[in-house]
């Protein structure tokens, strides 16, 4: 759990970088930091382990002042992620792995098993990378590496710098990916600064957005999207902003606008099907309107199923409840600007 | 005269002392090599956290690399004096530089996402000195320390000019003797240090660090083994220090004749002749192989020791003259002889003194000499036509030269012209017989052996005798470039050991046999 209150930064010539955030993520949440560059949220980041010391307010750790504990030993307790990876080149992928554990005196059988587990959760094979230096690695793997690195000593808080901004797209979509289905990270207090909006959409349990160091405005993705708290949020998602729509928006949240579900029951799915359609992997009620999207305008029979029901969607029908849900969220409430 | 002996035949002969030398000259380099990476390294360090200081701590050491070697040996002596203490300071002041720069930019040029990352995982200080700012720095730190070993191997020959020993003896000693033997035995295994060191500390870069981490603690200890070096060869010694030039080292009629003749067995330290006076001066030195008429002889209160069994030649001055010159100007000889026989040894010293250590101008030192001796009268102007004088660059010559010069004037119609500063022998006989000049103050000494090189036998059977010397010396000049000598000045500016007088008193010696003796009982 970390909880930020009132915290500000100054430069040494008074100049504000950060001022007057206040924010709240509990375990097994990710919070997203967004913005463009100098918004502050690097700095609202590197405070928390005390990279950066703040100027004032108060920041909590698992209920811990983070200013009552030696920086070390905070530092030890929490993942830290860097968008250079930041591996040692003068260690193997194993010794990088091991830094925190041989800092916090595990015994070495403990850190060769940790080691071993984490590089096949991350997909490394222990056999061929274990001795291997960084530079041996593609990016994609040291970023990897990096990751094993934070989450080697198993820290409830993880804090991510960018941390597949130095990817190209396609081996950043992977790496996105596999840290999602991470188990371990599940049960974390996550947070990751990126000014990549997608990126937010995808990892943000929350997104705080900030710019010239004050939060414009925290919520979730669909919150921001649809009741955007000033005109700053609403225009900063001005691009792609139908993407990104559809994916912050749940089959679930436009449910009330998928006509004819009532009368579709489970088990009446396969009696219903012609022959001619081909049978896509069903949705549910947890899936995005993104993902329903791309199986209706492949020409697959796409069937949702809700824990009340079960709907079946063609493209019309799906964009047709988006847009009520639109129109009905313009009136709705919005989320408070900090 | 000897057969050339061949460099291996050297180096066999002088396996010995090269030993010494060598071992002092590792010794000199890796002693101050030592404490250069012991300062230099944790203030390369320090400044990468205090960068304020960063500018005037490279400043100041970037100056003291700008600071010519020899100067800065120089430098040095007024403060500590001369031998290996001077020397050492000095060489490690000039190895300074390459470790904390590179101590410093090696730092640096760690990856700042690096360092981030360490700090962000809960590295100390400390942890992230020796863990990751080290070890990456590793490699341009070695290269700073290789830059410095290389440099220091150089300047090193030069402590032989302070009498702290190293290859240098040789290099220096071959350059005054003109033996190529010689100079090669000294620049050939400085050079060959210099290259092996290089390479060692080039393997050293590349090992990966982490693999020999444990190899690399040897690394401090190397250092001390060879610093300790320096300190084997002088364990040995006598209760009186010499300190000789490197030429005087070389010569028969040096150092080597007074060990065959006299059986002179003293500690030696080799020393350049510029600082050799001041530091018997200042009890550095007991004994030195000084030029007898040198002003300094008087300055610090220095006396001659009676060469007893004649080993040094002699070196009486005399003006020697083109005999076309004296054919056209037969006046000439009888004015140019007018200072024969009226200046002996102390009054050349204390003209010298006047000139080298007051810092009295040579042409009114010479106009005070002539006057006291009612030698001198006022210039005639004459247009009978013109001789030029030449002088070498030493003391000597320029005061004679003027002394020649007013008297020509004074005396005959001639105008005399002064052409000094011709630099050494060669130069200045070379000038005389292509008639660039028309003559010169020169030695018997090196008329014999630098200008006729006169073969051992000829010169074993004068060497005793200064009127042999002469009259040889003036004969085959006659016969052989038409060159007059005319009647010897009267001093004679020869090699000569000298010590303090107060303690050459005390300890009752007034000869080299004398010493010889005092040596043995003690």
């Amino acid at each position: 759990m970390i909880r930020l209150e009132n915290v500000s930064k100054s430069f040494t010539n008074g100049k504000p970088v950060v001022s007057n955030v206040s924010f709240e993520v509990n375990t097994g949440e990710t919070m997203v930091l967004l913005g463009t560059s100098g918004s502050g949220k690097t700095t609202t980041l590197r405070m928390i382990n005390r990279l950066t010391d703040s100027s004032s307010g108060n920041i909590y750790v698992n209920g811990t002042p983070v200013t009552t504990q030696q920086p070390e030993t905070l530092r030890r307790g929490i993942g830290y992620v860097l968008q250079d990876n930041g591996l040692f080149p003068h260690y193997t992928v194993a010794e990088n792995i091991a830094i925190i554990p041989e800092l916090l005196q595990w015994d070495k059988k403990r850190i060769i098993d940790r080691t071993a587990i984490l590089m096949e959760k991350l997909h490394l094979p222990v056999s061929e990378y274990l001795h291997a230096y960084p530079q041996q690695l593609s990016g994609g793997q040291q970023q990897r590496v990096g990751l094993a690195r934070a989450l080697a000593a198993d820290p409830p808080v993880l804090l991510m710098d960018e941390p597949f901004g130095a990817l190209d797209p396609v081996t950043r979509a992977s790496v996105r990916k596999e840290f999602r289905s991470l188990d371990e990270v599940h049960s974390k207090t996550v947070i990751i600064v990126t000014h990549d909006v997608q990126e937010a959409f995808e990892l943000g349990t929350y997104i705080c957005l900030m710019d010239k160091g004050i939060v414009q405005q925290i919520g979730t993705p669909a919150e921001l999207l649809f009741a955007p708290a000033n005109d700053f949020v609403h225009s900063f998602f001005h691009e792609q902003r139908l993407l990104l729509e559809l994916k912050a928006l749940k089959l679930a949240d436009i449910r009330p606008w998928l006509t004819g579900t009532d009368q579709l029951k489970n088990g009446v799915i396969e009696s219903n099907l012609t022959p001619e359609f081909k049978i896509a992997v069903p949705l549910n009620g947890g899936n995005s309107c993104w993902e329903a999207l791309e199986q209706t305008t492949a020409g697959e029979m796409t069937i949702v199923q809700f824990d009340n029901g079960i709907a079946e969607l063609n493209t019309n029908a799906l964009m047709d409840a988006v847009k009520q849900y639109k129109q009905t969220r313009v009136h709705g409430r919005t989320t408070e600007l900090h | 005269m000897e057969e050339q002996q061949s460099f291996i035949e050297f180096v066999q002969q002088q396996s010995g002392k090269l030993l010494e030398q060598t071992l002092q000259h590792i010794g000199l380099t890796f002693i101050s090599l030592l404490l250069a990476v012991l300062i230099g390294v944790p203030l390369g360090i320090l400044i990468t956290r205090r960068k304020k200081l960063a500018g005037t701590v490279l400043g100041v050491a970037g100056v003291l690399q700008t600071i010519p070697s020899i100067a800065l040996l120089g430098f040095m002596i007024p403060l500590l004096g001369i031998g290996a203490q001077p020397a050492i300071v000095a060489l490690f002041l000039y190895a300074l530089l390459p470790i904390i720069r590179n101590t410093y930019t090696g730092i640096q040029q760690v990856n700042p996402t690096v360092t981030d990352a360490a700090i962000g995982m809960g590295m100390s200080k400390q942890q992230l000195l020796f863990k990751v700012q080290l070890p990456l720095a590793m490699p341009v730190l070695l290269a700073g320390i290789r830059t410095a070993t290389v440099i220091n191997v150089g300047v090193a020959t030069l402590a032989a000019y302070i009498a702290a020993g190293g290859l240098g003896e040789f290099i220096f000693g071959g350059i005054a003797l003109n033996n190529t033997n010689m100079i090669l035995a000294g620049a050939v295994p400085a050079a060959l240090l210099a290259i092996i060191f290089d390479w060692i500390l080039s393997r050293m870069q590349r090992l990966n660090l982490r693999k020999v981490k444990k190899s690399l603690y040897i690394f401090p200890f190397l250092l001390l083994i060879l610093s300790s070096f320096y300190l084997l060869p002088t364990v040995y010694g006598t209760q009186l220090v010499a300190g000789f030039t490197p030429e005087f080292m070389g010569r028969k009629d040096g150092n080597l004749g007074l060990k065959k003749i006299y059986g002179l067995k003293i500690r030696t330290v080799v020393i350049s002749d510029m600082i050799m006076y001041k530091a018997a001066y200042e009890k550095k030195l007991d004994v030195i192989s000084g030029s007898s008429t040198d002003g300094r002889v008087k300055a610090y209160d220095l006396i001659v020791l009676k060469d007893d069994k004649h080993i040094f030649p002699p070196y009486y001055a005399a003006p020697i003259v083109r005999q076309e010159t004296l054919d056209k100007y037969p006046e000439l000889t009888s004015v140019l002889n007018k200072l024969s026989g009226i200046i002996n040894d102390s009054i050349m010293t204390e003209l010298n003194y006047r000139v080298d250590y007051l810092k009295q101008d040579p042409a009114v030192v010479a106009k005070d000499f002539l006057v006291a001796s009612h030698l001198w009268q006022p210039e005639k102007h004459g247009t009978k036509g013109s001789i030029r004088i030449g002088a070498k660059i030493f003391g000597d010559g320029y005061i004679l030269a003027n002394m020649y010069k007013m008297l020509v004037n004074g005396y005959t119609d001639i105008e005399a012209i002064t052409k000094t500063g011709l630099g050494g022998t060669k130069i200045c006989f070379e000038a005389l017989t292509n008639g660039q000049i028309d003559l010169y103050p020169e030695y018997t000494g090196t008329g014999l052996l630098v200008l006729l090189q006169a073969g051992q036998p000829v010169v074993d059977s004068l060497i005793g005798d200064n009127q042999k010397v002469y009259d040889y010396v003036a004969g085959e000049f006659t016969r052989r470039f038409n060159i007059r000598w005319l009647a010897p000045i009267g001093f004679n500016n020869t090699y000569a050991l000298m010590m303090r007088r107060q303690q050459a008193v005390t300890l009752n010696i007034t000869s080299i046999s004398d010493l010889t003796k005092y040596l043995v009982h003690h």
